[in-house]
């Protein structure tokens, strides 16, 4: 367990903050976003088995490379493929040197947009994110403290915690913005 | 075969799943469904890691801003920004190979506001709200001068520099270890977490306080009262993760320490009030649900008018 929580760090202090840049590579490459998931929930699957990560010096290319083999499995088991795709995917290097891409992400300014994008929650939600992710509250204190059920506190808690991926993971905004307002519900919704 | 599960509902599942685990992860019970829920999909393995990576990155929000050090003062450092190139890397790079080499950096922090600042040698500096203090690196000595407010200091070991602090004419100085010092108008207060330090005022003799201890050190006649065990530092140094506890204090003195953190200040106008004791657990820059809370526990209100908040009663 040790092991993994190091990873799972890891995972959201390298890893996620350059989902955006390869879901933009991912998606010039793949017409469908449903694919662009599927590449990505595989590609984390494997970042997520790493036991070890010393090793790996640059996370981002990394990332890039994972994500690049897993789509080149996948179009080898589909029967037909656009030939552009293949040298889109070829075209890795490219991505990876995309000036505009943010190569440095400062300790601070990373707190301030985690802080941020709590800050952004629909009020009960953002005082639930607060409780739990600031003061460290265990979600049966925050229910008692808000006088809500615990059902209520797990709700908000997993919709706050959506919206927030896809902010971080910077998926057309909108996507973020619906997944707040949406009811709680959660397994219905799609991503465009 | 069945419809695919869509990448979003797993995605959706996934994140339940992690707020479901940080709920009662210590049941055996959904561990064991978690894991059989992992087991249906390599894809719903991805989603959960990433999710629960997301989660786990938020707790950062709670560790202060850790910054690197001001790259402000010296006109020096700015051009080797430039001339380096490549941004913030160079800046940074900058930053660390100078910082040694500067004389002294100022820090101050605004009302309410409370700061990190990893020191050139490996300390760190917690600044409490409304403070200002120059930090000195020099090669045999590294000097702080406390001018106004609190700081605590986590002192990283070397006895050839040793680490003193002045705060007024009061001084602390220290070899490896952690405290904290607040000036006040008449003296300064020592609250010692770690290893031991030495206080002191011009012409005195030094005294010893040692972790656990506080002390109280006059300007004008230096340390009276011997070092005073303090089984409640945590509590009082509880501001540098911008919190206040409070445990057992008058609702008056709660007020007080509100106070020193917000522009709008909270006034107990009723004397009953003020002299009842609390426990409670607070953020700095939330005096409205500290006035709130309290107002429910003792039968009082809250009327809100534009910097203050009365506390009344009911």
């Amino acid at each position: 367990m040790e092991g993994r929580a190091r990873v799972v760090a890891w995972l959201g202090r390298e890893i996620l903050p350059h989902e955006a840049a390869v879901r933009v590579w991912l998606r010039r490459s793949f017409a469908a976003a449903g694919d662009v998931d599927d590449i990505l929930q595989e590609t984390y699957c494997r970042l997520a088995a790493l036991s070890n990560i010393e090793h790996i010096g640059e996370p981002r290319a990394y990332f890039f490379q994972a994500a690049r083999s897993v789509a080149l499995e996948q179009i080898r088991r589909a029967r037909v493929v656009r030939i552009e795709t293949v040298s889109e995917i070829e075209a890795l290097d490219l991505a990876l040197e995309d000036p505009s891409a943010e190569r440095i992400v400062s300790g601070r300014r990373e707190l301030e947009r985690v802080r941020g994008l709590i800050a952004a929650l629909p009020d009960r939600c953002r005082k639930i994110f607060e409780l739990r992710k600031i003061e460290g509250l265990p979600q049966r204190e925050i229910a008692r403290r808000l006088g809500v059920t615990e059902n209520v506190v797990e709700n908000e808690a997993v919709r706050g915690l959506r919206a927030i991926l896809a902010a971080m993971t910077e998926q057309d905004a909108s996507a973020g913005a619906k997944g707040l307002r949406e009811k709680t519900d959660g397994r219905s919704r799609k991503r465009r | 075969m069945v419809d695919r599960e869509s990448a979003a509902d797993i995605e959706a599942a996934a994140a339940r799943w992690v707020v479901r685990v940080d709920r009662d992860g210590d049941e055996p019970g959904v561990r064991a469904e978690l894991e059989a829920w992992l087991a249906g999909d390599r894809r719903r393995r991805g989603a959960y890691a990433r999710a629960e990576a997301g989660w786990t990155h938020l707790g950062s929000a709670s560790v202060l801003a850790l910054e690197t050090p001001e790259p402000v003062p010296a006109p020096l450092l700015r051009r080797r920004g430039v001339i380096g190139g490549l941004g913030l890397l160079a800046a940074s790079l900058a930053a660390v190979v100078v910082a040694p080499r500067l004389l002294a950096k100022r820090y101050g922090t605004a009302l309410g506001e409370i700061r990190r600042v990893p020191m050139a040698d490996g300390s760190v500096a917690a600044i409490n709200t409304s403070s200002e203090l120059e930090i000195s690196m020099r090669p045999r000595l590294r000097a702080v001068r406390l001018e106004r407010g609190e700081a605590w200091f986590a002192v990283a070991k070397d006895p050839d520099r040793p680490f003193v602090v002045e705060s007024g004419p009061v001084r602390v100085r220290a070899v490896g270890t952690a405290f904290s010092v607040r000036k006040h108008e008449a003296g300064s207060d020592i609250l010692v977490t770690e290893g031991v330090v030495e206080v002191w005022t011009d012409g005195q003799a030094p005294r010893r306080v040692v972790a656990g201890q506080r002390v109280f050190a006059d300007n004008g006649v230096g340390v009276q009262a011997a070092p005073k065990a303090d089984d409640n530092l945590a509590r009082q140094l509880a501001w540098r993760d911008g919190q206040i506890v409070l445990d057992g204090q008058t609702l008056a003195e709660a007020a007080a320490e509100f106070n020193r953190y917000n522009d709008r200040k909270i006034e107990v106008a009723d004397p009953r009030l003020a002299g009842e004791r609390f426990v409670g657990w607070f953020r700095t820059n939330d005096p409205e649900g500290f006035a709130q809370a309290a107002a429910t526990t003792f039968n009082g209100q809250v009327l809100t008018s534009g910097e203050s908040i009365v506390l009344q009663a009911g």
